[in-house]
């Protein structure tokens, strides 16, 4: 929305984005659904870098890359939010020296592997949900089961499991069933 | 462009974000002293990426900062760390609920203590006067209203308020109850006080049994030989109602601070046994005639009943209501405790 206002002179003046009435709707709707969707990204990231950590700049310039620069962060805020993850035990950070500057390099703990998982299983169960009514295809890759009760994530081809570790249903049947699809 | 002036524009824009940054957090003098070296180091990154070289320029080193944000975006991200309730955190809401209630109790006690003066003094109309008590009231809780809610806009924890030294105590404390398995509060996170001391549970409980095998047993055969044997039949199922209360007593004092339900079950089997020893109350009340009177009889050097007499029956049986109304009251120490003990079940 910000990179389009930016660009409101070039646009036409007629057009809805010119309203301010309209502008601070979008915008506050947008900041809304953006909020818990950007967490969840920025986990994911860090996660995607596993045991070599992931650093401030690099974790916005993939976030930028993977979502096709269509979930922008105000830079500046990045950091409150990864204080915050670090603070509720979800990641924790590591300070190495590059180049002569320090850098804190970010991973995700255990506990916070769990809780991503869950919220990202969730998320992903919902938008399936809802895509009916958005009018979009959303197809959850299979090397995944959800669980039916809690919608937790679970990477079916790397763990050796029969219950679900968020909510502990039994699952086996589950995981027997889409391991023989 | 020297770098010097680079460096003194990226200073500029720290400065700013350290002004800005709530309260507790300049507190932390090493937690802003990282925030603003990991501000610093984005920026002169970007600021090289954005200059397409391996230097960064003033112009690059603008827009970097440009894209950080204002810096009261950055500081408004910092207070944004508090549970929404109401107008003040829920993180906050305990003690805001914990101040009101003292400064009320302070408010009460002065406005007693002034009408009671008042009164001595004979000004009935100033002690009847409730105004000034109201308006304190009232100010009380609008200022203490805006200060909690200030704090929650400025988004302070109640940790903030707290030493590293006390920090690291509760942390320690918290460690201890895990390792336990001590119950933790999920509203605070933080060990609940123990509900229970076992120790003074069992001492308690055993002293009740004892009590209680004394009344079915007559260890003094003198003393209760001139009872109307109606009445020891009372005593002696008394004496078994209040063995079973000593009996629960110590068994919640063996089970200790744990099995919550457990306790509570306890409770409300205690709260039967009490109750259980009115109806023997009831009959004494029907029969004040059986109740003993004893006095010491200096020929036989023996303690000798010669009952109630009927003068003071009345008497007997006003003692006996006010007994039975105690007994009524009394379970309600356990009601309080079922329900105290609700928030132990958490993490238990």
């Amino acid at each position: 929305m910000r990179k389009i206002i930016k660009r409101v002179k070039e646009l036409g003046p007629t057009a809805l984005i010119a309203s301010r009435e309209f502008r601070n709707f979008v915008e506050k709707f947008e900041s809304e659904i953006n909020r818990g969707i950007s967490t969840l990204c920025i986990l994911s990231i860090i996660n995607q870098a596993g045991d070599e950590g992931m650093y401030g700049y690099k974790i916005l310039k993939e976030l930028e890359e993977q979502t096709n620069d269509m979930l922008v962060i105000e830079e500046g805020t990045l950091y409150p939010l990864l204080r915050k993850l670090e603070r509720d035990k979800l990641i924790k950070s590591e300070r190495r020296e590059f180049s002569g500057r320090p850098r804190n390099y970010y991973f995700m703990t255990e506990n916070g592997l769990k809780i991503y998982n869950h919220i990202n299983g969730f998320f992903s169960k919902l938008t399936e949900s809802i895509s009916p009514l958005m009018d979009m295809n959303v197809n959850l890759k299979e090397d995944y089961i959800y669980c039916p009760n809690c919608a937790n994530k679970i990477d079916i081809s790397k763990e050796d499991f029969n219950f679900c570790e968020i909510c502990g249903l039994n699952i086996r049947d589950l995981k027997e069933r889409r391991l023989k699809k | 462009m020297s770098r010097q002036y680079m460096e003194a524009i990226v200073k500029e824009f720290l400065k700013n974000v350290k002004k800005k940054l709530p309260e507790w957090l300049k507190e932390k003098k090493k937690e802003v002293k990282d925030i603003l070296a990991e501000l610093e180091e984005h920026i002169w990154e970007k600021a090289e990426e954005l200059s397409g070289m391996a230097q960064p320029t003033e112009d690059s080193v603008r827009l970097a900062i440009a894209h950080m944000g204002t810096p009261e975006s950055i500081a408004k991200e910092y207070k944004r760390r508090g549970t929404p309730k109401y107008y003040i955190t829920e993180e906050l809401w305990p003690i805001y609920t914990k101040v009101l209630t003292i400064i009320f109790l302070v408010i009460i006690a002065i406005g007693i203590f002034s009408t009671v003066f008042n009164i001595i003094t004979g000004d009935l109309a100033e002690a009847l006067n409730f105004f000034s008590f109201f308006t304190g009231f009232f100010s009380a809780f609008t200022i203490v209203t805006i200060i909690f809610v200030v704090l929650s806009m400025e988004g302070y924890f109640p940790e903030d308020f707290k030493s590293e030294r006390e920090l690291k105590k509760e942390a320690r404390r918290l460690e201890i109850a895990q390792e336990k398995g001590l119950p933790i509060s999920s509203r605070t996170g933080k060990p609940l006080k123990p509900f229970i001391h076992p120790v003074g549970e069992i001492i308690g409980g055993i002293v009740v049994i004892i009590i209680g095998v004394f009344l079915i047993t007559y260890p003094i055969p003198g003393l209760v030989n001139s009872m109307n044997p109606g009445f020891l039949l009372i005593l002696g199922v008394f004496g078994v109602v209040i063995i079973i209360e000593g009996g629960l007593d110590t068994t919640r004092g063996v089970i200790g601070n744990y099995k919550v339900k457990t306790h509570q079950i306890i409770h409300i089997i205690t709260i039967g046994v009490k109750l259980a020893s009115i109806p023997l109350v009831v009959i004494l009340w029907s029969r004040p005639d059986i109740i003993p009177f004893l006095i010491w009889d200096n020929s036989t050097n023996t303690l000798v009943n010669i009952g109630v007499t009927p003068e003071f029956y009345d008497l007997c049986r006003n003692i006996m209501a006010v007994i039975i109304v105690i007994t009524i009251i009394t379970p309600i120490e356990d009601i309080y405790k079922i329900i105290k003990l609700e928030k132990y079940k958490v993490k238990n």
